[in-house]
């Protein structure tokens, strides 16, 4: 089995593509669509977390995740890769940051390189669905605080010890009882077995 | 037969007689015509209604020529419920923000700690943009608070990044430890706030 795995060959997206068609409308066609996507794929290369429409930024996420997974996987000596971040980056400064600040802080990241989550949704206004797009790792407070998760927490460390307090007190109590319940037990069944011969 | 043919006799001699009467004495004599007013007039030119006699200048506006059936009047007033349903409905999506206690639909970042975020997000972008302008990018970003040192790592850790200020404090929902401060200085301020004004 001297066969090269294909899958580490091709660039497979880390993230979950749906099936449905995006609808990007726009005048110039599919070239205004492409131009579209570029200046989305550069704002967030630029700025590392954009609010944008749902379609609009899961179109451009597949795009980013792409862009970057090929400079992970070649490097900034390959002529293709090259040629692709200068078509999908419009700002050129922006190929140094690729090459130079993503690829190092994603070499060993196991997963997808962007976020997307939904933005709230404001009251009493056109339903259109916002989402928040960005890259991992970026210098902007988390969207998710996962403090409440956050063993470390001094709360959740107090609400563990109690815990753990309350759960050994019930422990204690079962044991009691346990024992206190065989000893009943056991003089039931001496009362029996000393009746038991006067009946018959 | 015999009296129709009479008749007829009759009717043929007395044309005969009113011709030749007419052409040789020119009709009756005048003086025995009867005197009377002549009440026939000539047909005047009857016009018709138009639309144009009533409104004159005005304008007219479309009415509805039938009525609408009672379905249609009620899709329209409270819509269909397998396509677009205009009533009021309740969402059962809504949970509790474990950050800050506010109500969020599921699914969704909560909107008053994405406010806040995205607030010192912007403020943050705006920094890095003014200091990196149109250089090149080649060094990671760190953003440091007012009154904060850099965390303690090796040197070599520091080398490529770039270093950007904010000229404040570091907002207590941003911190990265829990041995940062979480409640606010009690206030130097020496105004002294009127009591039992009621």
């Amino acid at each position: 089995m001297n066969q090269a795995d294909v899958t580490k060959l091709v660039s497979k997206l880390r993230i979950p593509v749906h099936p449905e068609r995006r609808k990007l409308r726009n005048p110039k066609g599919p070239e205004g669509r492409i131009d579209k996507l570029r200046k989305t794929v550069t704002g967030l290369i630029k700025y590392e977390r954009i609010e944008l429409n749902y379609n609009r930024a899961d179109e451009a996420r597949q795009y980013a995740e792409r862009l970057i997974s090929e400079a992970i996987q070649h490097g900034d000596c390959h002529k293709p890769t090259m040629d692709i971040a200068d078509y999908w980056l419009l700002e050129k400064e922006l190929v140094h940051k690729l090459f130079k600040v993503l690829v190092p802080r994603y070499e060993n990241l196991n997963s997808c390189y962007t976020n997307l989550l939904k933005a709230p949704r404001p009251q009493n206004t056109r339903n259109i669905e916002k989402v928040v797009l960005e890259l991992k790792g970026n210098p902007y407070p988390p969207l998710r605080n996962k403090q409440s998760n956050n063993k470390l927490l001094i709360q959740n460390v107090l609400l563990d010890a109690a815990k753990y307090e309350y759960r050994q007190s019930k422990y204690a109590e079962i044991a009691d009882k346990i024992g206190k319940g065989e000893t009943t037990v056991d003089n039931n069944q001496k009362e029996k077995v000393t009746e038991k011969p006067s009946q018959s | 037969m015999i009296n129709l043919r009479i008749y007829n006799f009759i009717k043929i001699l007395k044309n005969v007689e009113r011709i030749i009467f007419q052409n040789m004495f020119g009709g009756p004599p005048k003086e025995l015509a009867l005197a009377y007013v002549n009440d026939k007039r000539t047909p005047e030119h009857v016009k018709k209604l138009s639309i144009r006699d009533i409104i004159g200048d005005g304008i007219l506006l479309a009415v509805p020529k039938f009525r609408r059936t009672v379905e249609k009047r009620w899709k329209r007033k409270y819509g269909s419920p397998e396509y677009v349903w205009k009533m009021l409905v309740p969402k059962n999506n809504i949970k509790v923000c474990s950050e800050c206690g506010h109500h969020h639909e599921s699914g969704r970042l909560c909107g008053n700690c994405y406010k806040k975020v995205e607030m010192e997000t912007n403020e943050i972008k705006e920094k890095i943009q003014e200091k990196l302008a149109k250089t090149p990018i080649d060094k990671d970003v760190i953003v440091l608070y007012e009154g904060e040192n850099l965390p303690d790592q090796p040197n070599e850790f520091w080398k490529g990044k770039r270093i950007i200020e904010m000229k404040k404090e570091r907002p207590q929902w941003f911190s990265r430890n829990l041995l940062q401060k979480s409640t606010q200085q009690p206030s130097t301020s020496t105004d002294v706030k009127p009591t039992d004004l009621a």
